[in-house]
């Protein structure tokens, strides 16, 4: 499974009943407009990353150094390339 | 995701431990975020990691009726949310005095929180806050009339969506469906409000970080006059928005904070000994 991969699943899981049917869920796609995760649901996803990977995989402290226009535009595929970068070697090369 | 029934609510919390877990003198922080649609998210996406890698122990939680935490009917009065923060320190941190850091409406419950149990905050932090004196309540009254009046327009959440963006106005209208759906608008103001004797009964060191343009711009020093031991930081231009906008110089303030009055836990330049 890859990176993105992954990060669908637990988008899909965090969004629940509010997930678009028959949408995929691409890189390109903002987090915030697209999806409409809301902030609240970014710590959800948080500790969901925390929990499959491990500490090193710290979502609250990546998002710590951004500002919060860019936390709002953030895109699905700078989430798989933090976790890739942050996860073990096998995600790296498969996002 | 950690949860706790705090006084009859499932309230949801987030504990991010010191980096050296072992280090028992860790400084205690605990966030409380603000009103409406404010979650502890305000804090977990901006301060909480930094502070934790610094060697702070960060407690942060969704007030009733706000974020994940449940949504009662009622409950609502400034005393209620008294009630759970203590209950929920009980919970968590135990009864050791803890320094406080309130956005907004969560910097009013702090300054209730140290008049009343004066031995369980060792200091506050209260961002674009102020303790809820007749002043407060007066102006909590006339914001949340404007508020329900502003949300109960369907125009004004089409124009909030084009100026601001999708995720503003699913906010204004999550913030607005908690307004109908609760007692929140009639019972927040009414307090228990603090009288001159109460104020001066905090007696906790305070770090008031204002927006020169927030809400308490027609008179930045009424802080440092109310309280006894009062020092204030006004960021020129920046709006109430000070901890989501200005979180970098937040931290650098809190940490700077946090070095000043609780020196066995951090260095002087906010780091771990």
């Amino acid at each position: 499974m890859t990176a993105l991969d992954e990060i669908r699943t637990i988008l899909t899981t965090v969004l629940g009943d509010y997930v678009l049917d028959d949408v995929e869920i691409t890189r390109d796609m903002s987090l915030t407009e697209d999806l409409g995760l809301e902030s609240i649901d970014l710590v959800t996803v948080g500790a969901m990353l925390t929990e499959r990977y491990g500490s090193q995989v710290n979502l609250a402290a990546f998002l710590a150094e951004m500002d919060i226009d860019d936390v709002i535009a953030m895109k699905v595929g700078t989430l798989v390339d933090f976790v890739a970068d942050r996860s073990a070697p096998s995600l790296a090369t498969e996002r | 995701m950690a949860v706790a029934v705090v006084n009859d609510v499932l309230t949801h919390y987030e504990h991010m431990p010191a980096r050296d877990g072992t280090q028992r003198s860790a400084p205690k922080v605990v966030c409380v975020h603000g009103l409406g649609y404010d979650s502890l998210a305000s804090f977990y996406l901006t301060l909480a990691a930094p502070l934790a890698e610094a060697g702070v122990d960060v407690l942060t939680y969704d007030l009733r009726g706000h974020g994940r935490s449940h949504r009662p009917a009622t409950g609502y009065r400034l005393g209620d949310f008294v009630d759970d923060l203590v209950s929920l320190l009980d919970l968590t941190v135990g009864p050791e005095p803890v320094h406080l850091v309130g956005n907004s409406f969560g910097g009013t419950i702090a300054f209730s929180m140290a008049a009343r149990y004066p031995q369980r905050v060792r200091s506050i932090v209260a961002i674009e806050s102020e303790p809820a004196t007749g002043i407060w309540s007066a102006k909590m009254g006339r914001t949340f009339r404007n508020t329900v009046d502003a949300m109960s327009d369907e125009a004004n959440l089409a124009w909030i969506a084009v100026t601001f963006g999708n995720h503003y106005a699913r906010l204004t209208k999550a913030a607005a469906a908690m307004i109908r759906s609760t007692t929140i608008v009639e019972q927040v103001a009414a307090g228990p409000l603090l009288d001159e004797q109460a104020l001066a009964s905090i007696r906790c060191p305070v770090l008031a970080i204002l927006g020169g343009e927030g809400f308490q711009s027609d008179d930045l020093g009424a802080l440092g006059a109310m309280l006894p031991d009062c020092r204030t930081e006004v960021i020129d231009g920046q709006n109430h928005s000070v901890l989501v906008e200005r979180h970098p110089l937040v931290r650098k303030l809190l940490l700077g904070w946090l070095a000043e009055h609780d020196p066995v836990g951090l260095l002087a330049d906010g780091t771990p000994p």
